[in-house]
């Protein structure tokens, strides 16, 4: 169970980000009283731009970057106050997070099995059991630095659930992925949906939205724009199609900003 | 110790061990590297010595008293000497030493021997040897040293007998018959002085080089690879991750300085060998079991504090390349505060010893002279564990950081 309310980040910029962002403020919001609730059992959606605010709203969940205003409650823990009782129950995997690239998959896994305090025993049923659903057995001793881009996504989502977390965090999960090991990624979000866990991933691939997440939440330059079911969605901007509603959203809110 | 902390030593440790490239150019290249080179040097100039001792100088002697050669044939004094006439020119042979082609020249002054037979009284002249030879020439300084002190030394003797009949007479008394009788010293601390001035300089520098170069990486190159985050998503205290690191980089440092250490002292043999011809005696330590406790005492805060320093510049710096040339300064100070004991003999202020850096070299310094004195130690010891104390909590600080760890 994931509960966002009124979440304000702010950043503060330097001189050099002020130049490169070609602005004059000093501070800018990335996340304004963004409030969203994710449920154990679902998978939600968080979809956006470029710079909408997806990624600070996840790694704030995470406990890796700290509210400006408002609370992050994941599991029922502040993630502020009690933010290692948070990480024990979560399981966070981004693009910008990575497997060392000097050590085997198996290394890896054991390494952040022993972590998060599981025993020997445990940590080499559930190697087993993941690494044979993600084929990864064949190439579990072989640097990950070796491996191919598909390889290495494969082996640092099956090394964040060493801990069968309850809450699952993935930060745009299929990108730079082929079709056949997204596939074999969204499969496994569904079946994590299946054992009750609570899933929350951000995306901008319409379609993948679309056929996976059970409720979906749209964020434009920091606000939540709209969130439902797909259907509510379309219903809502009278739209037939994920995209079109999403581009008629960007339109409205985009514009009020400039 | 701390689970989290104890699971990062081991795989940091693992990292390097498990690397053989890692293990190469950490560890057995500096110590090949080391011994070669010294090695190298050793014999280029024992090679050297033993050219200048096997050369046969080229020597002009102008003027020679009649008596000379036979002196010369009887010192064994071996050279190429041709005699020359009072009327023979000797500028061309001036040039000749200038130019390194010849060695020496030596010029009797005219009637030498006469001179020397018709001294009756103090005022009477007395006659000269001069000697002309070039400094920069090792062919000639030599053959100039040698002649000197084998020929013209044992013919002036001669001529003295002759004078005076007996020898005894001009010497009123004797000044330290067996000089090694009369030298009454420590001989530890002799032989610490001479490591007290090389030991606590190499040490320091090699301590904080080792630190440098794996510290820059294990935290600025996993902060750049993304490899440290994942940590930071795992249920363990940002502490917990800083204490690993700094542990693991500590061992690490540690190796790395003694393998420095031990081909350096390995080493130095060698090249002393070439250098004197292996006149040096072999310098003994000797320590009591409390100075061995001292000395890794301090050792130990002394990698620790190092290990944080060059962490917390590896921490604050967003790449590599910002971090190595942030290290640099501070890797000066280390140097100029460990070279400040190359010139002194031990300080005894105990106020120097609350000094971080200066303090662990001169400690070092003291205790190899068998001169530390406990309030020394206890200073030194406690002023370089607060100050890594205050920058492992400004590490952990940095590591809590959204800023610094996410450039957010």
């Amino acid at each position: 169970m994931i509960i966002v309310k009124d979440l304000t980040k702010v950043y503060k910029l330097n001189k050099k980000q002020m130049l490169e962002l070609k602005t004059k403020k000093s501070m800018k919001k990335a996340l304004d009283k963004l409030s969203l609730e994710a449920r154990p059992g679902e998978i939600y959606g968080l979809l956006g731009p470029n710079g909408a605010g997806k990624t600070t709203a996840l790694r704030t969940i995470a406990t890796l970057l700290k509210p400006t205003e408002g609370e992050v409650k994941v599991c029922g823990f502040d993630t502020v106050k009690e933010s290692e009782k948070v990480r024990k129950s979560i399981c966070f995997l981004t693009n910008e997070i990575k497997l060392d690239p000097q050590f085997s998959p198996k290394y890896m896994f054991n390494f952040f099995g022993r972590l998060h305090g599981q025993d020997e025993k445990a940590i080499n049923e559930r190697r087993e059991k993941l690494f044979h659903y993600f084929g990864i057995k064949d190439f579990e001793d072989k640097k990950i630095d070796e491996l191919s881009t598909g390889m290495k996504q494969k082996a640092s989502i099956a090394v964040s659930l060493v801990h069968d977390p309850e809450v699952v965090i993935f930060d745009e999960p299929t990108t730079g992925l082929d079709i056949i090991t997204a596939r074999s990624v969204t499969e496994y979000l569904k079946q994590l949906r299946e054992d009750g866990k609570t899933v929350i991933i951000s995306t901008h691939i319409m379609t993948e939205a679309e056929k996976l997440c059970d409720r979906i939440g749209i964020i434009i330059n920091g606000v939540k724009v709209i969130e439902g079911t797909l259907n509510e969605i379309l219903v809502e901007t009278k739209s037939e199609e994920l995209e079109d509603a999403f581009f008629e959203l960007y339109k409205q809110h985009n514009r009020e900003e400039v | 110790m701390l689970n989290g902390t104890k699971n990062i030593v081991k795989k940091e440790l693992s990292r390097v061990f498990h690397d053989k490239k890692m293990v190469f150019s950490l560890f057995i290249m500096p110590a090949v590297m080391i011994v070669g080179m010294y090695s190298l040097m050793g014999t280029l100039l024992g090679n050297m010595m033993s050219d200048i001792e096997e050369h046969v100088p080229s020597v002009y002697i102008q003027n020679a008293p009649a008596d000379l050669d036979e002196m010369i044939q009887t010192t064994g004094y071996e050279a190429d000497i041709e005699y020359l006439e009072e009327s023979d020119n000797i500028d061309d042979l001036k040039d000749g030493i200038f130019n390194g082609t010849v060695d020496l020249l030596v010029v009797f002054d005219e009637g030498f021997s006469d001179t020397i037979g018709a001294y009756q009284a103090a005022g009477d002249p007395i006659p000269e040897v001069k000697t002309y030879y070039n400094t920069a020439e090792d062919y000639s300084s030599a053959a100039r040293e040698s002649f000197v002190s084998r020929v013209l030394y044992s013919y002036q003797q001669g001529l003295l007998t002759q004078r005076l009949g007996n020898m005894e007479q001009l010497t009123v008394f004797f000044i330290d018959k067996d000089p090694n009788a009369s030298v009454i010293v420590d001989e530890k601390k002799q032989d610490g002085r001479i490591l007290g001035m090389l030991v606590p300089f190499l040490l320091n520098i090699m301590l904080f080089a080792g630190a440098m170069g794996l510290g820059v990486d294990a935290i600025t190159g996993e902060k750049e690879r993304g490899t440290l985050s994942s940590m930071l998503v795992s249920p363990i205290k940002r502490g917990e991750i800083v204490f690993g690191k700094l542990i693991s980089l500590a061992i690490m440092s540690s190796i790395s300085a003694a393998v420095y250490v031990v081909s350096i002292v390995v080493a130095m043999p060698i090249l002393m060998n070439g250098a004197t011809g292996g006149e040096l005696g072999a310098v003994s330590l000797q320590f009591s079991p409390l100075e061995v406790i001292m000395l890794f005492v301090i050792l130990i805060v002394v990698v620790y504090l190092y290990v944080a320093i060059v962490a917390l510049i590896a921490v604050l710096a967003r790449t590599s390349k910002e971090a190595n040339t942030y290290v640099m300064p501070a890797y000066i100070l280390v140097m100029l505060g460990s070279i400040m004991t190359y010139a002194g003999t031990g300080d005894t202020k105990l106020a120097n010893f609350f000094i971080p850096i200066y303090n662990s070299a001169v400690s070092i310094q003291n205790l190899l002279m068998g001169e530390l004195t406990l309030a020394q130690f206890g200073a030194t010891v406690l002023t370089i564990s607060v100050l890594a104390a205050i920058i492992t909590s400004l590490i952990t600080r940095a590591f809590n950081s959204e800023k610094i760890m996410f450039n957010a």
